[in-house]
């Protein structure tokens, strides 16, 4: 029995536009598993990016509820969602979204500090995340615009991860990269997600979408069908058909 | 140019926020500057206009006796001088007298004209400038209009030891004599009273001569030449007399002060605009950076670029320094009200154009060359790299601060990291803060040393100052300082005598005469080299002794009474009585060019004491020894309730002025940055950081600049603030200000401003809760 993380109960959002109101997303009733590599996909507009955002706190739905282990999350107020989001997520986005006044390290360690004291140990923990995604100690010292776009979405991923989330929200993490550099991206997630970090992507890139084990299909603001792909493997050939069959099946 | 315009107001439409900033900051420039301007040139131009309109006169002399052969000899005397256009000989009455004033007594020497002959005389008439229905009583300066004195109250006069009651019939205009602080105050009785007075004989008759030279800037020295003249034939008459130079100055010291002010504050103000706008184009470039370099793509020049920021910066100034200058006459009114108080002449308000050009020139020529200085970096902008490098808000050659190394918390080092990398917001707000600190330790010095207790100022501006000062025959001296000595009220009573002598080949000087200084209450006075010791020794005025090339330990004649001696300079005073002419003798000093008919002595009395009453006890003991007495605390307070009032609105104008200025340009800086970092913000916010988080780190992180540039400003200008001071006296006579450092109000002040400055970033920056990490989602 997996455990539940996660999980949203008529979760709805809309947004005012020009003086009509956008149902953006619809009655969504969803639960996320620790543990699991959960893929969001859909067509542009679908509300893929919407409902991870609300799910991570980063916004408020309209209407319904999101629960967080036993903790009620929709009903906290912005600072209370801030506190939240520094102690159980971590981000990752599409445009990378470093700060670029500050060195790589500090990125990570503003992010770190703003949780632990222990200042020695997350240094100790940048340092060996930086090694897992081969970021050397020279380019830690560096700028965010002085390093390449795959390089500094992996310290995206590195501040995701400092403070050792519950679960690591990844928003198209390899839209803005050419194909080597995503590639290099998806491989420090699922490897981050085999050894046991919850992750939720929003993606509508297949490659991408490969990696989950779990794929959920949007499609006009309402989750229409879900797969399980199982573990990924980089040998498993049939993984490819099998989320080519469901996406036909959603009218991807 | 039409391109240079269409940028321009793209410009202005994207930074509506910024443009609302400068506006306010131009416009209270422009309202000071030509507040300034006003005062500076038209207040005096509107006293010579007086002068010519009444034909006033260059010197004024009341004589006493009006006897038929000291006519004659007067009368030879003008005849004779080829220096005099036109004069004019009355009969007066003359005498020292008082009446209540400002919650204080106005002492001086009166002259008591009849009407009639107040309001036709060839030169120095009066003109009526507010009248009763009243037929019989007494017509005043208007300078005493006030609460007190209206038209159709009574006033009590003291005349010598006498003392009358008038009906005020009404208010008058009179350049030379209007004031209390020009040697003669003009009194007009009507008809009957003139007469009555005449018949009491509380007043001497006396002469009055006005006299017009054919060379106005004569009128200082023709003035000592000619009570000379006089003196010589009659040595024992008494004399009061003033001149041009001496009544502009003393009857404009509070419009020089306040338009000093007004100066200053407006070159703050002006300063601090240009800080802004500097630091505003700056910003707009490197925000720009890839726009600019799309426009010199597009084939737009760096001139056409510059062309618009001119255009929009000049033309914005123009129009708001319009306003502004025009708005500075809705607030004349209020300030004209205040100015005719000080000056007792009236003024009507009326457009003066050259202020107006001249303030528009000003800000005009001042912000052309800030915002050429700011802009001419887009001559170095190159399109390819432009568009290329896009926005470079970074130095990326260092980064401060580092997490890994430093010991400082989190949002202190955050604090920390955008001070250091936002060096242009910290040079505005260190000149920001360092202008206001010299504001503030001025408003300090004027509260601690003009509001609060004015001895310091008094000792400045009037020299020594003690309870009271009565004059007495040389003859009963001797029984007189007895009774001082045997008398416990009194704490010490010493000589401090005024007369007239001459500078051989120089002008006169007011010469004081001391027993022996080191009783004085102001040792200040003598503020180089020391005070006369011996009877060869003489201290003169600093600004005089600078004039005619003096050192301390030069020779200098002086003649008097017909007798000319040499005495070696021992120091120099300050005083700004006499235009600063004075001179310090010791008692043997002086008596070696003549003897003392009369002596003044200055009395301290036991805290407590009665000083009308104590002086009225004097005047009797000494029935017919004791010629005058002057309740000195009481005269001073008069005339300083005054300088108190106008000083007071003057330190409240500046820290309203100052908290203003403050507010505006940490508003402009605020959101200039939130407008940088708002991604910045955005991101942190979704990386945990609470709203609250962001406003402390905001804040902190303009307080080093604050804090630093405080502590500097309020420490430096502390040091500084004497030495300026009397740079801005330096007319007056001052050389050296020794005004008490209010230590307590300036700690006081530095801790104000920077609380008030923490507190307005933060309300300030409570617009960072309008930044949601939602926005990153669309790309804002």
């Amino acid at each position: 029995m997996k455990e539940i993380l996660l999980k949203t109960e008529k979760l709805s959002k809309s947004f005012s536009n020009g003086g009509f109101m956008q149902h953006v997303l619809k009655n969504i009733d969803l639960q996320l598993y620790k543990g699991d590599f959960t893929v969001i996909m859909g067509a542009s507009g679908a509300g893929k990016s919407t409902l991870l955002y609300a799910l991570s706190g980063m916004d408020t739905p309209t209407l319904g509820m999101i629960t967080f282990g036993n903790k009620v999350i929709s009903d906290l107020s912005q600072d209370g969602l801030a506190v939240f989001r520094r102690e159980h997520c971590g981000f990752v986005f599409q445009q990378i979204y470093l700060i670029d006044g500050m060195s790589v390290m500090d990125n990570v360690l503003s992010a770190g500090l703003l949780v632990s004291r222990d200042k020695r140990a997350l240094i100790r923990r940048a340092k060996e995340l930086f090694a897992a995604v081969d970021i050397g100690e020279e380019t830690q010292l560096k700028f965010p615009a002085q390093i390449s776009g795959g390089e500094a979405q992996r310290v995206g991923i590195v501040r995701a991860l400092i403070n050792s989330p519950e679960i690591l929200f990844a928003d198209e993490p390899t839209g803005a990269l050419n194909s080597k550099t995503g590639l290099d991206v998806l491989d420090t997630l699922t490897k981050f997600n085999e050894q046991g970090q919850s992750v939720v992507m929003v993606t509508h890139d297949m490659r991408s979408a490969r990696r989950g084990n779990r794929i959920l299909y949007l499609k006009d603001g309402v989750i229409l069908g879900e797969c399980d792909l199982g573990r990924y493997s980089h040998k498993d050939a049939g993984r490819h058909e099998k989320l080519s069959e469901f996406l036909q099946r959603m009218g991807w | 140019m039409r391109k240079s315009f269409m940028i321009a107001r793209s410009n202005m439409r994207k930074s509506k926020g910024q443009t609302a900033a400068i506006i306010v900051l131009i416009l209270i420039a422009a309202l000071m500057l030509n507040l300034w301007l006003m005062l500076s040139t038209d207040y005096k131009a509107n006293f010579n206009r007086y002068h010519d309109k009444l034909n006033a006169e260059h010197v004024t002399l009341s004589i006493s006796g009006n006897e038929e052969e000291k006519r004659e000899f007067l009368l030879q005397t003008f005849e004779k001088d080829n220096h005099i256009a036109q004069y004019c000989l009355d009969n007066c009455m003359h005498m020292t007298g008082s009446f209540p004033y400002n919650g204080g007594r106005m002492n001086g020497w009166f002259v008591f004209l009849e009407k009639e002959k107040a309001l036709t005389r060839l030169i120095g008439k009066a003109e009526i400038v507010e009248e009763g229905a009243f037929a019989s009583g007494v017509y005043l300066p208007m300078l005493y209009k006030s609460d007190d004195i209206v038209v159709g109250e009574t006033i009590e006069i003291s005349i010598g030891s006498s003392k009358v009651t008038y009906t005020v019939c009404g208010f008058f205009n009179s350049v030379m004599m209007g004031s209390h602080n020009c040697a003669l105050t003009e009194l007009i009785l009507t008809e009957d009273k003139y007469a009555e007075l005449e018949m009491a004989g509380y007043a001497p008759q006396a002469a009055l001569c006005s006299v017009r030279l054919k060379d106005k800037s004569e009128n200082l020295n023709y003035e000592a030449l000619l009570k000379s003249t006089i003196t010589e034939r009659y040595p024992d008459i008494i004399m009061t007399s003033n001149c041009y130079d001496i009544v502009t100055q003393s009857r404009y010291i509070s419009q020089m002060i306040c338009s000093g002010i007004m100066s200053a504050m407006a070159f703050f103000v002006l300063l601090i605009a240009l800080v802004v706008i500097i630091s505003n184009i700056i910003n707009y470039i490197q925000v720009n950076m890839k726009n600019l370099g799309a426009l010199k793509a597009a084939g737009y020049t760096s001139g056409q670029l510059i062309g618009a920021l001119l255009l929009q910066f000049l033309g914005l100034t123009m129009l708001v320094a319009m306003v502004g200058a025009g708005l500075s006459y809705c607030l004349f009114p209020a300030v004209n009200t205040m100015m005719i108080a000080q000056t007792g002449i009236p003024y009507e308000i009326h457009f003066l154009p050259i202020p107006f050009v001249s303030s528009l020139g000003i800000l005009g020529g001042v912000v052309s060359v800030a915002v050429w200085y700011a802009s001419r970096r887009i001559k170095k902008i190159e399109p390819i790299t432009a568009l290329r490098c896009g926005v470079q808000t970074h130095n990326f050659k260092r980064n401060y601060v580092p997490f890994e190394k430093t010991k400082v918390p989190l949002h202190f080092a955050l604090a920390l990291k955008t001070t250091l990398s936002g060096m242009k917001y910290n040079v505005t707000v260190c000149i920001t803060m360092l202008v206001l600190s010299l504001v503030v330790v001025f408003s300090g010095l004027m509260t601690e040393n003009v509001i609060m207790d004015m001895t310091p100022f008094l000792n400045l501006i009037v020299g020594e100052t003690a309870d009271s000062c009565i004059n007495i025959q040389v003859e009963m001296e001797e029984d007189f300082l007895e009774e001082m000595d045997a008398d416990e009220r009194v704490e010490k009573a010493y000589l401090y005598h005024s007369l007239n002598v001459s500078h051989v080949d120089g002008a006169e000087l007011m010469a004081t005469l001391c027993d022996d200084f080191s009783k004085v209450n102001n040792p200040n006075v003598v503020f180089e080299g020391r005070f006369p010791k011996y009877d060869n020794e003489i201290a003169i005025a600093a600004k005089y002794a600078k004039e005619h090339g003096f050192k301390v330990g030069d020779e200098i004649e002086i003649t008097a009474n017909g007798k000319l001696e040499k005495y070696l300079i021992c120091g120099f005073t300050q005083i700004t009585n006499n235009l600063g002419r004075d001179c310090l003798f010791t008692r043997a000093g002086y008596e070696r060019l003549g003897s003392l008919a009369n002596t003044s002595y200055y009395i301290n009395l036991e805290n407590g004491t009665d000083i009308d009453e104590f002086n009225l006890e004097m005047k009797e003991k000494f029935e017919g020894g004791v010629n005058t007495t002057i309740n000195v605390v009481e005269t001073i307070e008069g005339a300083a309730g005054v300088y108190v009032s106008l000083m007071t609105i003057i330190v409240i104008a500046i820290l309203v002025l100052s908290a203003i200025i403050i507010a505006f340009v940490l508003y402009l800086l605020v959101r200039t940055m939130l407008n940088n970092k708002k991604h910045d913000y955005g991101i942190m916010k979704a990386l945990g950081f609470t709203t609250g988080q962001l406003i402390l780190q905001t804040a902190m992180s303009f307080m080093p600049a604050i804090i630093l540039a405080s502590f500097i400003g309020l420490i430096g200008c502390s040091f500084i603030i004497n030495p300026l001071t009397a740079l801005f006296l330096q007319g007056l006579g001052i050389v050296k200000c020794t005004f008490k450092i209010p230590i307590d109000f300036i700690v006081a002040a530095g801790i104000g401003l920077v609380v008030f400055a923490f507190v307005t970033v933060c309300l300030l920056a409570l617009k960072i809760r309008e930044i949601a990490p939602r926005a990153l989602l669309f790309g804002e």
